[in-house]
């Protein structure tokens, strides 16, 4: 599966969130999507989501724009982990996990495996609204797992916001899993070291452009970051030789 | 179907017959005494049609207030937030006016004007909600309650324009009641097309719950948002408007059949759509129940009322319930 965005610009009146923005990807990848507030991540992913059209260019996935698939398509192909997941409704964790499989067909057994993936199955009948925030995170991971066709991509906009430091490990993992199962990631994050981690390549958005498109650890430099937040970062190493960028 | 929903339904419909049972039997004496007998054969008809009536009314009411509060995710909404009562009022309104000022006769008179007033308030609602990606939510709240206000101002207008006499009429319509007279053929076709908007309702169940996620991940999951919500919009409102045709502006039901059902079923709109029918149906027949017993010195109160009190109570109940999220 390749992903091929093509001169995107998203305009809301007078603001422009997104100006000319190119990339490509290809299965088997995460990629990262970083940059400081308002710098247009959850625009881009949106767009490359297919839930919103863009004011000018498109995005295809093999080809096909994904604002012209059908819902039916769509949901098929491409999965969407909000940053906050929203129900009205009296409904259980499970039965919200199920309606990943709304449009292609309902599966027991994927449900299942979602939720114990994300450590919910013992809480799968507790109700939705009881649900703490990184409870609600990973029910809205698990949804997207029901949902997933291997192959396909997976979009998440800053996925591990309200996950503790056990939740945030086994979510990356679970990352890397689907992309080792060929699937495109793209996800938006703040945490830098986590970005590290979990990504193969970094996109970086700035006022609505992307400042930096590549390898990881070619393009996340202390200088090359540094200048994008305005803040001053350092390389540190940990016990094992791992370098983090850290603030000086 | 699962054991507790098949029990949920089972048990409401127990509720409704019992409802059913005492509207028949329920008997005020000349005395002021309440007794249960069978009534004599020529005084049937007289409980039987409005007893229909509310059944109708009282289910579409219900679904009618579950299909709005999906559609603009909002557990308080109910077909009156949309304007459909005033609408409907200054259609009376107007048809009284015309008739009296200028010796017109209409077509179907009061619940003519009454549906016309409501379809009317409902096309403008939904015409000024539509975006280029379908019917926003928070807009046609928005929109609903403006035009409810200019309908109201519509209303005073009129109710100021005519005679003293005619004012009364115009109270007591907008009281609400169940009609004791009525065609066989109005009570088939009007009952007809409310069982098949509830079947439809209810058909699309999935969609509805998939729908009470948000925009970006109903889509996400393949629901074709626009499409369900013109849908619901649709036939809600005509529901609400045949219960508007029939009874008069009818307050709450639609509101608290909803949240009933939930209480015994959760979220799963297929069957939370038959049991918020069954649940509406049962509060109106015990409503009017209610309404045989009690007396306060000036006849029976209008259904409306016992409705209305009702529906009072349980509404600032949820109210305080779901105080700082709604």
């Amino acid at each position: 599966m390749r992903l091929k965005i093509s001169d995107v610009t998203m305009r809301y009146g007078k603001l422009t969130a997104l100006q000319g923005v190119h990339s490509s990807a290809d299965g088997g990848k995460v990629i990262a999507v970083l940059g400081p507030n308002a710098s247009g991540k959850t625009t881009l992913l949106r767009t490359i989501a297919g839930l919103t059209t863009p004011s000018k260019g498109k995005v295809e996935l093999d080809g096909v724009r994904v604002d012209k698939m059908t819902p039916h398509d769509r949901a098929s192909k491409i999965s969407w982990v909000p940053r906050i997941a929203e129900v009205s409704g009296a409904f259980t964790i499970r039965t919200v996990v199920e309606l990943g499989r709304y449009a292609i067909g309902p599966s027991e057994s994927r449900v299942t495996e979602a939720l114990r993936q994300v450590e919910l199955l013992d809480r799968s009948e507790s109700l939705w609204h009881g649900a703490s925030a990184g409870m609600r995170q990973r029910a809205a991971m698990a949804r997207a797992l029901a949902q997933r066709t291997p192959g396909g991509m997976l979009v998440l906009d800053e996925p591990s916001s309200a996950l503790d430091m056990h939740h945030l490990k086994s979510m990356g993992e679970m990352l890397k899993q689907c992309a080792s199962e060929g699937d495109i990631v793209i996800a938006a994050l703040h945490d830098i070291s986590f970005a590290m981690e979990i990504a193969d390549a970094v996109i970086v958005l700035k006022e609505g452009r992307i400042v930096l498109d590549g390898q990881t650890n070619a393009v996340l430099t202390p200088s090359s970051l540094g200048g994008i937040y305005g803040v001053d970062l350092n390389w540190a190493v940990d016990e094992a030789g791992k370098r983090h960028l850290v603030m000086a | 179907m699962k054991i507790r929903t098949t029990a949920t339904i089972v048990f409401l419909l127990l509720l409704l017959f019992a409802g059913i049972a005492l509207r028949l039997l329920i008997t005020r004496q000349v005395d002021g005494s309440i007794t249960l007998a069978i009534p004599e054969q020529e005084f049937v008809l007289y409980r039987v049609v409005p007893l229909i009536s509310a059944l109708i009314v009282g289910a579409g009411l219900g679904v009618s207030g579950m299909g709005l509060q999906v559609l603009l995710r909002n557990s308080l909404a109910s077909p009156w937030i949309l304007g459909l009562s005033s609408g409907a009022g200054l259609g009376v309104m107007a048809t009284m006016y015309f008739e009296h000022t200028y010796g017109a006769t209409f077509v179907g008179s009061e619940s003519g004007g009454a549906i016309l007033g409501a379809v009317g308030t409902l096309s403008l609602v939904y015409v000024l909600s539509r975006r280029r990606t379908g019917i926003d939510p928070m807009t046609m709240v928005l929109v609903g309650v403006v035009v409810s206000v200019l309908c109201g101002a519509g209303i005073m207008v009129l109710q100021h324009a005519v005679p003293m006499g005619l004012r009364g009429s115009f109270t007591t319509w907008l009281m609400g009641s169940l009609p004791e007279v009525e065609s066989w053929w109005k009570l088939g076709t009007l009952g007809g097309a409310t069982v098949f908007g509830i079947a439809l309702i209810s058909w699309w169940g999935p969609t509805l719950d998939a729908a009470c996620l948000s925009d970006d991940e109903a889509t996400s999951v393949g629901v074709n948002l626009p499409r369900i919500r013109t849908r619901l919009f649709l036939v809600s409102s005509i529901l609400a408007a045949i219960g508007v045709m029939l009874a008069g502006p009818i307050a709450f039901v639609g509101l608290i059949a909803p949240h009933g059902a939930r209480l015994f079923l959760g979220g799963s709109h297929r069957s939370l759509t038959i049991a918020t029918a069954i649940m509406g149906a049962c509060l109106l027949v015990f409503a009017d129940d209610i309404r045989q017993i009690v007396d306060i010195g000036s006849g029976r109160l209008p259904i409306g009322i016992v409705t209305s009190v009702i529906g009072g109570v349980v509404f600032l109940g949820l109210l305080l319930r779901n105080r700082g999220r709604v």
